[in-house]
């Protein structure tokens, strides 16, 4: 049989046909580049470009910024409507229509004098508006009469994922047999059509595997999968998955995926101090815990933006779902914020903390990236500038710049009210202590300020003074003058380098205050975000960006693209019904109603790309322009539906989607493999190698360490003497310089989303596995290849910890069946006996790897030495370790 | 070039196995083939390419000058106006009180007294440049530098204005210049990172592993470090009891049963590229021990680099070992100082004499051995800190106790080789040598000009993240310094 040809993708399930289609994918090319490298072209040139469709993307991309957005347009030219193209210029008319050669537009974009940044149009965008001014320059429609304050084209309102979610019917396929589930139908179609089908189902070993891992990121043990193997019905399948999704590990494995999406971090990053966020775990609870209960989505999503709006007092004393819904706004306490680690730019830092947290909700629950438009209209989706000035306006009032509270301070106590005041006791004890430290400073450095008086002229001993006692805005060149002339008298001057015994002694009171207030009972707290009621700050639009350069209010409201029709959406400033403004609480209900296009659509694409291994959208957090279309534009909708049909409720979801064939399909399917080698249309399941959580918990959950607790304060990490950052407590010497690392008993095997979060410092076995760098959330991890990885497995400590535990267990459990060990060790790894050849193979390289480990015979015998592990032990664990590193422990069937 | 044969398979994705499908089979291995003899670089990625990374080699944007780089990392301000900028009228002004406004950091010890140079200027070489008496071993290269006098951060402290020479921002976060090198070209050697940091015995530097961060491009482009003493690469060494025969035991027990897992699934290249890292893996660990280990050097060669000499032994070393590491296809090699070693706040008069010993002769051996061996002219030579010194006197007192404010309005460092003209200098100070004033190279300038050399154009080397283009640097007025170009 000759080889069928591939299937004609990249972009299998896009619209054809039409020049609207050409017009995104040239932009898509444009945007995409990976390296920046000379762009492919996106296709044939539309024979009959048209303004609004063709011409008008690539100006707005390149052009508008200056030509269009800004009250005077550069040199009067204006490019925003065809007719002001077209119109007679100072000097000569941008377009003559159908005159490419008298054109100035197509002059200044072919020589690459135009756009004066950023990078010139590529030859096909060119071409088309060289085709477009040569056919006459047409327009779609007539224009309107006056340029709308907000312009989003027709075209731009067409963008499949701003249109609504509507139910479609379930396709018809032919080979019934192969459908276990309506979402089976919608891949079987189009696969159908290219006369393909779905693999074989995979084995019951392969698919208890695969859905424990999915599920809790943990392997299942060898009783679980002997168990699946006697009786693989479709019962025994669906009771696997219901324990699964009951088990508390469902809660740790999901909510690590949020977790990445919302940036969860246990340092405030930012700056270089990346100082500690203390409380941030109990958000990181919260989502487990939601997870667990399966809260319905839209409360989940609700209380997270406006949980403190939900609360009669968000104050002390609060417990239970109150208490869980102020702890549910640490989500918007997740974004890198520098402010409390004296940032260069006070303001600048406070600006940049909510924009970072507009990108986070807006990348997480809208699947836009609206950061673009905080400094010009966004290039490429119909996101003006004053959007995204109205949705920073439903955050204002609690995040409010002017008034700001650092990271120390949105903290909501739950201390009793007996210790707050022993605690209140001895902050005042500690201040007095604290005073007394100032004062001596104070002393110090006027003591130095003396003696250096007694260094210079006589005469300007007093004006030098003076001088130096006027606060500095209020000094005048005379006063400036003096401290040029004699500098040691500026403010700036640091004790430790002018008297290093005196500043010792500021130290030791300095000391003395800490001890103090180490005394304190212990405060229990939330970080959180609690509005404060009458903060009704007017939100301006900053031009470009720039704090400093307010421009025109603007009033809260959702993005202009939310509201179909043309309709925009506003949220109400105040609410006489909440205690606050209650804008964040309006918000978070009009994005989960139900006629929000993409909410739901957003969600039910990250669950799919976690059971499948990429998303049916390949750009989770990007469903605008410059994303990838939907391989499954149906599918998506109709589950999204569902979803919000089933009450946003994640697990029955789960349940639906990890049920069907289609997960169920083995990885192997030649023809499917052949005609479409990207497996876009999941003719196969696709094998997926752990990420670095489940690598990690796989480890410890098979080497018989893994400590199941739940909850609490973050395990801490430290840094070792080779510069690597390994999970313990860091052990200090008097000067406080890390000399080491101290072991933490059990906790040290505690599973890794209870791991610190430190964002400058990852823990280095994580890191090399491609854990999330979350600056300021992580939509998609990368997925890297290398050979540091295999170095890990080879040599690293914590494998080589593993294995060693692992071969104990295994001759613990297996004291007198040596054989019987290896069909364990297989069981535990890989969740499948060995083959007669493995077991052959195995049983060779031990006793060759035991007879050159052996010590050799007749050497001294130290009586002190502790006892070695015996040369079978070393080389069962040597073998435990090639197991651990091998392909099928690594990628998940 | 020379690419890595075995991964090459692996890192073709499915997308490269697609594209090249449609001109059917034979031109799929013809490619594979090409690539095993290291005649065709990596493909550039398709445009919608899920996010995997490799260190295939990588053809630039336009033909390169620079194949490779070693930078000489002085953190802490080293002393232009002691050491490669004379100021004339310093002299003439000493002890009296400065006539402009001056920025201190540390007011309690500042004057605004004139401090002239402290050392004599020479001219050397061909090119008659300039160089202070403290640098006698460089004087001897002289006509290979570029010294660049009018380098311009123009922020205030040692953090921010080291962040902006290595990855330009003030802060933190973002890919330093090896990551993006790795990132934009790959690598040319099979068996050994793409970019190196070489420590000081004394210590990590300031800013420590930010200096050699991958911020936000994947960790595959972090620099690894190579420790001050055995063992050089962490994970390199097997543990004892398995090293050599068990390890190899071990490795061939491993190459069988992934063998024996990849068959069974077919079509899935990923399982191609683990095993080849395994296999790359094997390679490194002697690879870098090698490349590491400089006991085969000759006994002139060590004795060039001073490694003979108590003071000159470490530097001498890490250059010594940059050079082998460079001629093994590495393509950035970062060679770093301890803390701020060059922040004379005071006593200068002792403390810059012996920062300079100890690292004058081995660097400017590197430079000699490069040009020797012909790898000066592919090899970008880089020397310099974060920020320079004023003019006056800090800590105003007996001549032994003075030492100089900092200075990041301008500052002197020097390039050398990788299509670098050599024999100049560039730029000027004013005349106190305190601000840049004519042809003022920025961070953005230094990093556009070094892309350039390396065949990259800053405006298109970009990575896609969060919607954005992120480049080096990062948007910013940039312009590649060509006077400077050979």
């Amino acid at each position: 049989m000759a080889p069928q040809p591939a299937l004609p993708t990249p972009r299998p399930a896009w619209p054809t046909g039409t020049a609207w289609v050409w017009g995104t994918a040239a932009l898509l090319t444009l945007g995409k580049s990976t390296l920046g490298f000379a762009a492919a072209p996106g296709g044939p040139l539309p024979a009959r470009p048209v303004f609004e469709r063709n011409i008008r993307p690539i100006l707005k991309a390149k052009c508008f910024q200056c030509h269009g957005e800004e009250e005077k347009p550069k040199g009067g030219v204006d490019l925003r409507l065809r007719r002001f193209l077209t119109a007679p210029h100072a000097t000569e008319p941008v377009v003559v229509p159908g005159r490419p050669d008298t054109s100035r537009l197509l002059e200044v974009v072919r020589s690459g004098e135009m756009p004066k940044a950023g990078k010139a149009l590529t030859p096909d965008q060119v071409a088309v508006i060289e085709r477009w001014i040569r056919q006459g320059a047409p327009t779609a429609r007539p224009e309107p009469q006056t340029v709308p304050a907000v312009v989003i084209t027709e075209e731009e309102r067409q963008h499949w994922a701003f249109q609504p979610i509507r139910r479609p019917g379930v396709p018809r396929v032919r080979s019934t047999r192969q459908v276990r589930t309506p979402v089976d139908r919608f891949l079987l179609a189009p696969l159908e059509s290219e006369r393909l089908g779905f693999a074989p189902p995979a084995s019951p070993e392969a698919l208890i595997r695969r859905v424990t891992f999915d599920l809790t990121g943990l392997p299942p043990t060898p009783e679980e999968v002997a168990a699946f193997v006697a009786d693989p019905s479709d019962e025994a399948y669906e009771r696997v998955v219901d324990r699964l999704l009951a088990s508390t590990a469902y809660g740790e494995r999901w909510a690590r995926h949020w977790l990445d999406v919302a940036g969860y971090a246990d340092s405030n990053g930012g700056a270089e101090a990346d100082s500690e966020r203390p409380w941030a775990w109990r958000y990181r609870d919260y989502v487990i815990r939601a997870l667990n209960s399966d809260k319905p989505f839209d409360v989940f999503i609700t209380e997270q933006l406006a949980g403190d709006e939900l609360v009669a007092q968000p104050g002390a004393g609060l417990e239970g779902e109150d208490l869980d819904r102020v702890i549910a706004t640490g989500f918007l306490r997740m974004a890198p914020d520098p402010t409390g680690d004296g940032p260069a730019d006070a303001d600048l830092a406070r600006n940049q903390v909510i924009a970072d947290t507009l990108q986070i909700v807006s990348s997480s629950l809208l699947g836009l990236t609206v950061q673009c438009a905080q400094c010009h209209d966004h290039r490429y989706d119909p996101i003006p500038q004053s959007d995204y000035y109205r949705l920073r306006a439903v955050f204002e009032p609690a995040f409010d710049w002017k008034q700001w509270k650092p990271p120390g301070q949105r903290v909501l106590s739950l201390m009793p009210a007996a210790d707050r005041a022993a605690a209140e006791r001895i902050e005042t004890e500690a201040k007095q202590i604290d005073a007394e430290a100032t004062r001596l400073h104070d002393e110090l450095i006027e003591k130095f300020v003396q003696k250096q008086l007694t260094l210079i002229p006589e005469a300007d001993r007093e004006p030098v003074m003076a001088a130096r006692k006027t606060p500095a805005a209020k000094r005048t060149p005379d006063h400036l003058a003096l401290l040029r002339k004699h500098p040691t008298f500026q403010d700036h001057i640091i004790l430790g380098e002018i008297d290093r015994p005196g500043a010792d002694k500021v130290e030791e009171i300095r000391k003395r205050a800490t001890a103090k207030r180490a005394e304190k009972p212990a405060d229990p707290q939330v970080a959180c975000l609690v509005e404060e009621p009458g903060r009704n700050l007017q939100t301006v639009l900053f031009h470009r960006g720039d704090h400093q350069q307010p421009r025109g209010g603007v009033s809260p409201g959702l993005l202009t693209l939310h509201g179909l029709g043309g309709l925009t959406i506003d949220i109400p400033s105040t609410n006489a019904a909440t205690r606050t403004t209650g804008r964040r609480l309006e918000l978070a209900r009009r994005l989960t109603d139900r006629s929000n296009p993409l909410t739901a659509r957003v969600l039910v694409n990250r669950v799919w790309l976690h059971h499948f291994g990429s998303g049916l959208v390949g750009t989770p957090g990007d469903f605008g322009a410059l994303g990838e279309r939907p391989t499954h534009p149906e599918l998506l909708d109709w589950l999204a539906d569902a979803f919000i049909a089933s009450g946003w409720r994640l697990k029955p979801l789960h349940r639906l989607l990890v049920t069907s064939a289609a997960y169920r399909q083995g990885t192997v399917n030649p023809s499917a493999q052949r005609r479409d080698p990207d497996n876009r249309l999941l003719g196969r399941a696709r094998l997926r190698r752990l990420d670095a959580e489940s690598l990690r918990d796989g480890l410890l959950a098979v080497s018989g360490r893994l400590d199941p607790r739940p909850f609490g304060p973050p395990v801490p990490v430290a840094i070792n003497p080779h510069g690597q950052c390994v999970v313990g407590r860091q052990k200090r010497d008097g000067n406080g310089d890390a000399v080491g690392v101290d072991a933490l008993g059990s906790d040290e095997f505690r599973r890794t989303v209870y791991v610190q979060v430190r964002r400058s410092t990852p823990v280095g076995v994580l890191e090399t596995f491609d854990a999330p760098v979350v600056n300021p959330n992580c939509e998609v991890r990368a997925l890297s290849t290398v050979a540091p990885q295999s170095l890990m497995f080879l040599n690293d400590a914590f494998i080589l910890e593993r294995s060693k535990d692992l071969a104990e267990r295994l001759l613990r459990e297996k004291p007198e069946d040596p054989t019987g060990r290896l069909v364990r060790l297989w069981l535990l790894l890989f969740s499948r006996p060995p083959s007669a050849d493995e077991l052959r193979r195995t049983e060779a390289y031990l006793v060759r790897q035991a007879i050159h480990l052996a010590p050799p015979s007749g050497g001294p015998v130290d009586p002190k030495a502790p006892p070695k592990p015996s040369p079978e032990a070393q080389a069962l664990a040597s073998l435990c370790q090639v197991l651990m590193g091998s392909n099928e422990f690594l990628y998940v069937d | 070039m020379n690419p890595p044969g075995s991964q090459s398979l692996g890192c073709c994705s499915r997308r490269h196995f697609l594209g090249a499908g449609t001109f059917g089979l034979g031109s799929t291995a013809l490619a594979w083939m090409l690539q095993q003899d290291g005649l065709l670089a990596a493909p550039a990625r398709p445009e919608l390419e899920p996010q995997r990374y490799d260190l295939l080699p990588k053809p630039g944007h336009h033909p390169a000058q620079a194949r490779a780089m070693i930078s000489i990392l002085m953190i802490g301000g080293p002393s232009q106006m002691d050491l490669f900028d004379p100021k004339p009228l310093l002299k003439e002004w000493e002890g009296r009180s400065f006539p402009g406004e001056l920025k201190f950091d540390n007011a309690g010890q500042a004057s605004s007294k004139v401090m002239p140079g402290l050392w004599e200027f020479q001219r050397h070489g061909q090119s008659g440049t300039e160089l202070s008496s403290l640098l006698p071993h460089l004087a001897g290269v002289v006509d290979e530098l570029c010294i660049i006098r009018s380098m311009r951060t123009g922020v205030n402290n040692h953090g921010q204005s080291l962040h902006a020479l290595t990855n330009g921002r003030i802060t933190h976060g973002a890919p330093v210049l090896g990551s993006w090198l790795g990132y934009g070209l790959g690598n040319e050697s099979q068996d050994l990172p793409a970019f190196l940091t070489l420590t000081h015995p004394s210590g990590l530097p300031l800013l420590a592993e930010h200096n050699w961060s991958n911020g936000w491009l994947p960790s595959l482009y972090q620099g690894t470090v190579v420790r001050p003493t055995e063992p050089r690469l962490l994970n390199l060494d097997p543990p004892a009891h398995l090293r050599g025969l068990p390890q190899e035991r071990q490795l061939e027990l491993l190459r069988e049963l992934n063998r024996g897992h990849r068959e069974r699934h077919p079509g899935e290249h990923d399982l191609d590229a683990r095993i080849s890292s395994y296999e790359l893996a094997a390679r490194m660990q002697t690879a870098a021990k090698e490349a590491t280990d400089i006991r085969s050097e000759s006994p002139a060669t060590l004795r060039l680099y001073g490694i003979d000499n108590d003071l000159t032994r470490d530097y001498g070393t890490r250059c010594l070992i940059a050079r082998r590491l460079v001629e093994r296809g590495v393509r950035f090699v970062q060679i770093i100082n301890n803390g701020q070693s060059w922040d004379h706040h005071s006593n200068l008069y002792k403390a810059l004499p012996e920062v300079c010993v100890r690292s004058d002769q081995p660097v400017a051996a590197l430079v000699r051995d490069l040009k020797g061996r012909g790898l000066l002219d592919s090899t970008l030579v880089h020397w310099g800190g974060e920020m320079g010194r004023l003019p006056v006197i800090q800590n105003d007192g007996p001549k032994d106790k003075v030492g100089r404010d900092h200075n990041t309005y301008g500052f002197t460092m020097w390039l050398a080789g990788g299509g670098i003209r050599g024999g100049m200098t560039f730029g000027e100070t004013d005349e106190w040598g305190h601000h840049a004033v004519k042809d003022i190279v920025s961070h953005h300038d230094y990093h556009a000009t070094l892309l350039h050399l390396f065949g990259l154009d800053h405006q298109r080397l970009v990575y896609r993240r969060a919607g954005r283009e992120l480049s080096l640097t990062d948007g910013k007025p940039a312009r590649v310094v060509r006077e400077i170009l050979a």
